[in-house]
């Protein structure tokens, strides 16, 4: 399980205007589980990503792929997109096609797979992300959430072994950020995917994800388990990010309020069970 | 335009073989051209609005309405071909003196923009019923199986999905705008339209950037190419199509005998 099928070591990027974007990014994806890249806004999260499928070249450093060094031919990079899907941010520029049909088969039909396999995977996607039934309307008809759906289809077709989402949960309602997230978990199960989700949305990670890396201005500042980044709260704050929000309650509880709890809580569940240890204790 | 869009996607005959409709829309088109006689005129009217309201699902008052669009264009049309001039008054219905002859409407001038006028409605309800049961994305389906070249179809594709992408940014920026006071008055509503154009074209060079990296991440290589829906096509369609054509010949080759007789 904890077989790291995606690495960057070192890794540099300098956009064409002189914007060092990343500076010696190091990181490991480990297989099976979802990684979480946290991080403001400019911290090059998005460049990370893009790094991961070939589509920015990196000025220095390198990316492994099971354990090989990135193949940047044609036929490398043909081979590592069908492997690493990006979902992209905005569906609006990701989906090209005004059919949900024609734009979802994209990526598959690119793979050059006989048609009736293609037409299989196509058909398995859009069951998995639940938008079967808008194949008939036009892409522009979509609500935000179901054009969401529709983009996350378009790469789930294509098979990957890893997906890649830049925030994923970004100009969602909270039941379209729960439904979401609990989709890509089932598609994980189901598949066997590795899942990587940039975020600014601080609760939805320790529910849904199993390591966090932390980026501030082109590096990786922390990295751990939800429990372990969340727990060095003032480096959190220097790089303008925050608590879950139950972790700031337990923070003010312990050192404002007096509660005599050491353990460290940030999901309603954790903090329930302490709460309630804690009453026990106090009888 | 964009209502035109909506009722093709809700026609009851959205599922049949795009190609089908095309053959039928153009073939059907070709007849009331050639046959240029009001009464198959009016026939291909009947009948185009007939299947689209029937067949379709439409509802007829929105066929009649656009049939209304072209027709201060085509009345204007008409009348300056019914309006001819002579030196005798006999030969005119009502007349004017003008410049020492009669300006006026003749019979004979007035049967001919009445055939043309009929024509030229003819036409565009078969057009009509195309656009009012084909969604652009089956037509761009059937334009590909014509093996119209890959390169037109794709940019027609692409502009049709972005036109309503443009559209609702121009919406969104207008309303900032006019919410900011930017369309009250001229000059400041010139100003406003003004820098609404200028970040309607970054926004689209941006989109289009993006647009391009995210099709390279799912394998773009230069070509957009995707799988079709199977639509249904039966020969019953393909049959009815060539015999309501070959009735129109057939009907208007027998008027055109007679007339001549």
């Amino acid at each position: 399980m904890n077989e790291k099928i995606l690495e960057a070591e070192d890794l540099h990027y300098t956009y064409a205007d002189g914007t060092e974007a990343l500076k010696g990014v190091t990181l490991g994806v480990r297989k099976g589980q979802t990684t979480a890249v946290l991080g403001g806004n400019g911290a090059g999260k998005s460049t990370l990503f893009l790094s991961f499928n070939g589509i920015h070249k990196p000025s220095s450093g390198k990316i492994l792929f099971e354990g090989k060094p990135l193949d940047y031919s044609r036929k490398g990079l043909k081979e590592l997109r069908s492997s690493v899907g990006i979902v992209f941010q905005d569906p609006d520029s990701q989906l090209f096609s005004a059919s949900v049909y024609q734009d979802i088969s994209f990526g598959v039909v690119n793979m050059k797979l006989p048609e009736e396999e293609a037409r299989r995977r196509v058909n398995e996607a859009m069951e998995r992300t639940g938008t079967a039934h808008l194949k008939d309307k036009p892409t522009h008809c979509l609500s935000f959430g179901q054009k969401k759906r529709v983009a996350i289809a378009g790469v789930l077709a294509m098979c990957p072994k890893v997906l890649v989402l830049d925030e994923p949960t970004a100009g969602l309602d909270p039941m379209g950020v729960s439904e979401i997230m609990k989709l890509l978990k089932k598609v994980q199960k189901d598949m066997g995917l590795s899942i990587v989700i940039s975020t600014h949305d601080i609760d939805i990670v320790p529910l849904y994800c199993d390591y966090t890396f932390i980026m501030n201005q082109g590096r990786i500042v922390l990295e751990g388990t939800p429990k372990e980044v969340f727990a060095k709260k003032d480096m959190l704050r220097s790089v303008n990010l925050r608590l879950p929000r139950i972790g700031h309650l337990m923070e003010i509880l312990r050192e404002k309020d007096d509660f005599d709890i050491s353990e460290n809580a940030v999901t309603i569940s954790e903090a329930r069970k302490i709460m309630k240890n804690w009453k026990n204790g106090t009888k | 335009m964009i209502f035109i869009d909506k009722y093709a996607y809700s026609s009851k005959l959205k599922h049949l073989e795009p190609l089908q409709k095309l053959l039928f829309a153009m073939l059907t088109l070709g007849v009331c051209l050639w046959a240029d006689n009001a009464i198959i005129s009016v026939s291909v009217l009947v009948l185009m609005g007939g299947v689209t309201a029937l067949k379709g699902g439409t509802p007829l008052p929105v066929f009649i309405k656009l049939l209304t669009v072209p027709m201060s264009f085509l009345l204007v049309g008409v009348l300056t071909i019914a309006i001819s001039m002579s030196d005798k008054q006999s030969a005119f219905l009502i007349s004017l003196p003008f410049a020492g002859k009669w300006a006026g409407l003749s019979l004979s001038g007035l049967l001919d923009s009445a055939r043309l006028f009929l024509k030229a409605l003819g036409a565009v309800s078969c057009l009509y019923f195309l656009s009012l049961s084909t969604p652009v994305v089956e037509l761009l389906n059937a334009l590909r199986k014509l093996r119209v070249p890959s390169l037109i179809v794709e940019m027609m594709g692409l502009i049709y999905r972005f036109i309503f992408v443009l559209l609702e940014t121009a919406y969104t920026i207008t309303m900032a705008q006019d919410c900011r006071l930017g369309y009250f008055g001229l000059s400041s509503g010139y100003r406003s339209l003004s820098a609404l154009a200028s970040a309607l074209f970054i926004r689209a060079y941006k989109r289009s950037e993006e647009l391009y990296t995210s099709l390279e991440a799912r394998g773009y290589e230069g070509e957009l190419n995707v799988l079709e829906e199977p639509r249904h096509s039966s020969a019953r369609e393909y049959a009815f199509c060539i015999i309501v054509n070959m009735l129109l010949i057939v009907a208007s080759l027998f008027l055109k005998s007679s007339n001549s007789l």
